[in-house]
């Protein structure tokens, strides 16, 4: 049953990475908490039960599908409720948080009168295929999901690093106004970074789909509130971090089932957030600055 | 002729845009030091347990509760409130918001005492409580024309009125005062304000803990006007409803918050097919707001137009007025 | 300063006169003449609270669908003439109560159907009966709601009628003795579910491995059910709605769990097959509703539904349109539209044949009535021998 359990756990905890990287990468940027990123993920999930269980069509379409339109989510979210609030006067740093609650808000409810409240189960054959190592099964997409997770991480470490798009990215999460005076297009940077970290929401509300088979309105709430005890657990703006802080929480939580009380389960993201706030506010991963805690 | 007048749907249409209110204010405050807090749910849901375990268990009288479910929610501010107080912004908003969902969760799962998501049934109803005294000191609201339900929420109608107005006379009252400036200092920027002296602890905690009070105090003012409270109750959502009072009416004056409280409140009942879609209209207020009017409805300004404009028509009808306004 | 305080007051002191202004409208019409003369049908406005607009509306749709189903069959009959006064409470408890307030303030409104959710009648219950007039609750199954008060009933089986007849008879079929339970503990419905069937599992002597909880909105319950699986119990009690329920069987499934599952009233939809597949074979559900009955009433039932709101009629709509019918008996019996005369002869209901089966109240307002126990085999709900 261990050996079960870790597998689950990895397999939660990989989904948890893949949510987490998308926060992270917007608030290096940033500096601002998406609260619309769990209901983005949700969204991402019932495109892939429209395309696949609705409209019959291959899972690769889904993909694109989902990708594309957490994509334009994304561009959407940046225009409507992050860049008219940017450089304003007298905006205080509380309104992106704010508004971006006032985003997820409107998708969660979106999504309640486009698809209804209930679980839609999403069918695929390919979810079916299983390995059987001794006594323990393990599931194809369970393996997919862990190295999607790995390689979107190690994907964004280099293209962070190396790349020279990943270059003005960073340098605009140091200083925006230098940026933009070293010739980055700083506009563009940041639309393109809410734009991937979008995406990446979508392809985890697939990969849910697939492993769990069931997508509902409510789990972008329970998603984007875990994502967050992750960024904040593996500190913000920290890749590695977030994989790891994705990882812990997801084995944390199912070992919280297995050999405590199940009742206590989302308590765990929770405790983590408060305690980690207050002891280590830069995160287990995060290097110690003035500015962490403020 | 009273009798006819006084429908209690509309009396308990009120009583929720009073409870509304409170909240309402409970927020204002707590920005009103520049601090953000998504666990006013939390603090609300503490206050309605205390203060319906206090009085189903030990048959205190509702008002010991009241004040109970305030005072404890107020300690568990404090308590909140010191450690969380070097977190700014951003962080303070998420540990309180994870503080909220703990606090739920608790009551979900102490089941011995909260009994679960089954929610605690018979509290004694403010209203009804008054009505069993009345009757027993040998008033029968039949003697006014009065039923029995009319009678009692009027009652509590007129409780819940005079607790607002007094709360909203103290907290303009504290605005004046030295405690207001240090607050407005702080949201202004809050390493001036300690260059100058100020003692920032205290008063980020002192607003933090005098936002837990009122929360917790509305939620027991909740508790015993619905006479049954649930974990549900209690969840995210109600934070984000509270805070959308006020940043929808105003966060920087105190009429602000009872401008969104109450018109927040109405909305759905006046406009019964609004209803469906209230959740989508609050997330499109809190993204246009931030976008074009981050300060509310209601500000400084708004209300200076107003002083103006009712000291050169003073003598005309009021009534219409204001009517147009909400 | 000073200013802004008595601003303050008049905004509030405005909107009270508003308030009152516009309620000394609506009850100003109030006036006797609607009560039925002696020889006519009686006529009588009865009150429907019910969750029309939010994440449950379905409910409150089937719901009122089955009363205004039996609404027309009832005024066409002529014993009685009744009007619906619909009311939406969005699922939310103050919502039911300020409109439960609106219903009870109109003196023409003899009764009150609804609201949709225990919660809500949790709430509604205490008022209806402290200000005398009936409700009847047809889907609210949580223990505890009939003992509110005098003035409060329901048609809608509890779980300590259901649980334990489908229990008895899956413990028989499959030589029970160890049960694992499975519960959503956010939920009242869920956790009034898992209280009845802890006791009714204590009852029976049965072994219970496990006690395990989920969460709304969550969507991997791998691990809950690993430790399950493990333990290997006979049976699997799952207190879940359908929504969280199917997809708990669709996961079990897969891992190699083909225990039978028994659920409570929320589990009981044909939603589950919709959603689980074959997965939700071996679900065992107790139900005063059976579509597939071979009486003519029911089947009459189920083609005149389909008919008018093209959709099967699912448990919600079937309770609902017995209610309906329960209480045109009980105003036929009381002779006048009068609030206390209508509990009278509605406490009084005895043995009302409905498309759920022979109906009748106790001492509390609680049913007395046989459910069914159904299977779900090959893809559909079938009678459990």
């Amino acid at each position: 049953m261990l050996i079960e359990q870790l597998i689950n756990g990895i397999t939660l905890g990989s989904i948890y990475a893949i949510v987490a990287l998308g926060f992270t990468l917007v608030f290096g940027v940033l500096g601002i908490i998406n609260m619309a990123h769990g209901e983005i993920f949700m969204i991402g999930a019932f495109i892939g039960v429209v395309t696949t269980s609705v409209l019959g069509l291959p899972l690769w379409i889904a993909f694109i599908a989902a990708i594309g339109v957490t994509a334009a989510l994304g561009y959407l979210l940046e225009r409507i409720a992050l860049r008219p609030l940017r450089g304003k006067q007298g905006v205080s740093h509380l309104a992106p948080l704010i508004s971006t609650i006032g985003v997820s808000i409107i998708l969660e409810n979106l999504s309640h009168h486009l698809f209804g409240a209930g679980n839609q189960p999403f069918r695929n054959a390919f979810a079916d295929i299983q390995f059987q190592i001794g006594s323990i099964t393990v599931y194809l997409v369970q393996i997919l999901i862990f190295v999607i997770s790995i390689a979107l991480m190690l994907t964004l470490s280099f293209w962070l690093s190396k790349t020279k798009a990943g270059k003005a990215l960073r340098a605009t999460a140091e200083n925006l106004e230098t940026a933009s005076l070293l010739g980055v297009n700083t506009k563009r940077t940041i639309t393109t970074t809410v734009i991937i970290a979008s995406a990446m929401g979508g392809i985890a509300g697939i990969l849910v789909g697939m492993a769990f088979n069931s997508v509902n309105p409510q789990m972008g709430l329970s998603m984007g509130l875990k994502g967050l005890a992750i960024i904040i657990l593996g500190g913000m703006g920290n890749v590695k971090g977030a994989m790891a802080g994705g990882l812990l929480l997801g084995v944390a939580e199912t070992g919280i089932v297995a050999y405590g009380d199940s009742g206590y389960r989302d308590a765990v993201a929770f405790i983590t957030i408060i305690f980690i706030l207050l002891l280590r506010p830069q995160g287990l991963f995060g290097k110690k600055t003035a500015e962490a805690g403020r | 002729m009273l009798g006819e007048i006084l429908n209690p749907y509309y009396l308990q249409v009120a009583a929720f845009i009073m409870i509304n209110i409170i909240l309402a204010i409970s927020i204002y405050i707590t920005l009103s030091s520049g601090q953000l807090s998504l666990g006013s749910a939390g603090f609300m849901g503490i206050g309605a347990y205390t203060s319906a375990l206090l009085t189903i268990h030990f048959e205190l009288p509702i008002i010991v509760g009241i004040l109970a479910g305030a005072v404890v929610a107020g300690i568990i501010g404090i308590l909140i409130g010191i450690p969380a107080l070097r977190l700014q912004g951003v962080y303070l908003a998420i540990a309180t918001l994870g503080f909220g969902e703990v606090v739920r969760i608790i009551f979900v799962n102490w089941e011995s005492v909260t009994r679960g998501s089954i929610g605690l049934s018979g509290i004694p109803h403010m209203g009804r409580e008054l009505l069993r005294f009345f009757k027993d000191i040998g008033f029968d609201p039949d003697m006014i024309g009065l039923k029995n339900n009319q009678f009692i929420y009027l009652l509590v109608l007129l409780i819940l009125v005079l607790i607002n107005i007094i709360l909203i006379w103290f907290f303009t009252r504290q605005n004046k005062s030295r405690i207001g400036r240090a607050f407005a200092a702080i949201k202004m920027d809050e390493k001036a304000a300690e260059a100058m002296g100020l003692n920032i602890t205290y008063y980020k905690v002192l607003s933090f803990a005098q936002g837990a009070v009122l929360a917790g105090f509305a939620g027991a003012l909740y508790a015993h006007v619905l006479a049954y409270i649930s974990p549900a109750d209690f969840a995210y959502h109600r934070a984000i409803e509270i805070l959308i009072f006020s940043v929808f009416g105003g966060s920087e004056v105190i009429l602000g918050a009872v401008f969104g409280a109450t018109f927040l409140t109405l909305l759905p009942e006046a406009l019964r097919f609004i209803s469906e879609y209230r959740y989508m209209i609050y997330g499109a207020i809190l993204v246009l707001m931030m976008a074009f009017r981050p300060q509310g409805i209601i500000d400084a300004s708004v209300l200076n137009w107003f002083k103006k404009n009712l000291k050169s028509k003073r003598g005309t009808n009021h009534g219409t007025r204001i009517n147009k306004n909400n | 300063m000073r200013r802004v305080i008595k601003k303050s007051y008049l905004v509030i002191t405005a909107l009270m006169l508003v308030l009152l202004a516009a309620c000394g409208e609506g009850s100003g019409s109030g006036s006797a003449d609607s009560k039925g003369s002696s020889d006519g049908p009686v006529s009588a406005k009865i009150g429907v609270i019910s969750y029309l607009t939010g994440p449950g509306a379905a409910y409150g749709e089937a719901i009122t669908n089955g009363f205004n189903l039996a609404l027309e069959e009832v005024n066409e009959k002529g014993d009685v003439n009744i009007e619906l006064v619909v009311e939406d409470s969005a699922g939310k408890q103050e919502q039911a109560l300020t409109v439960s307030q609106k219903l009870m303030s109109d003196d023409e409104i003899v009764a009150i159907l609804g609201p949709t959710l225990s919660t809500e009648m949790n709430v509604v219950a205490p008022e209806a009966d402290i200000n005398g007039i009936s409700i009847l609750g047809t889907s609210t199954t949580a223990a505890g709601i009939p003992q509110i008060g005098d003035y409060v009933f329901r048609n809608s089986i509890p779980e300590s009628l259901a649980i334990p007849a489908a229990l008895e008879k899956a413990v028989a079929a499959y030589d029970v003795k160890k049960v694992a339970i499975l519960y959503g503990n956010d939920d009242l419905f869920t956790q009034s579910g898992f209280d009845t069937m802890k006791k009714v599992a204590e009852d029976m002597n049965l072994e219970i491995v496990t006690i395990e909880t989920f969460q709304k909105g969550q969507s991997d319950y791998n691990a809950q059910l690993t430790k399950i699986k493990d333990l290997q119990p006979d049976l699997i009690l799952a207190s879940a709605l359908y929504n969280e329920g199917a997809v708990i069987m669709g996961q079990a499934r897969k891992m190699g769990i083909d225990t039978p599952f028994l659920g409570g009233n929320g589990f009981n939809s044909p939603k589950v097959i919709e959603i689980a597949g074959e997965a939700a074979d071996g679900l065992i559900v107790a139900t005063p509703w059976f579509a597939e009955k071979e009486n003519s009433k029911v089947q009459a039932f189920v083609e005149k539904y389909k008919a008018k709101y093209g959709m099967a009629p699912d448990q919600f709509a079937a309770q609902a349109y017995d209610a309906l019918y329960i209480y045109a008996e009980a105003l036929k019996n009381a002779g006048e539209a009068d609030r206390d005369a209508f509990r009278d002869s509605l406490a009084e209901i005895k043995g009302l044949e409905g498309i759920l089966g022979e109906f009748s109240f106790d001492k509390d307002g609680d049913v007395i009535m046989d459910p069914t126990v159904l299977i779900i085999k090959d893809g559909k709900f079938q009678i459990f021998e």
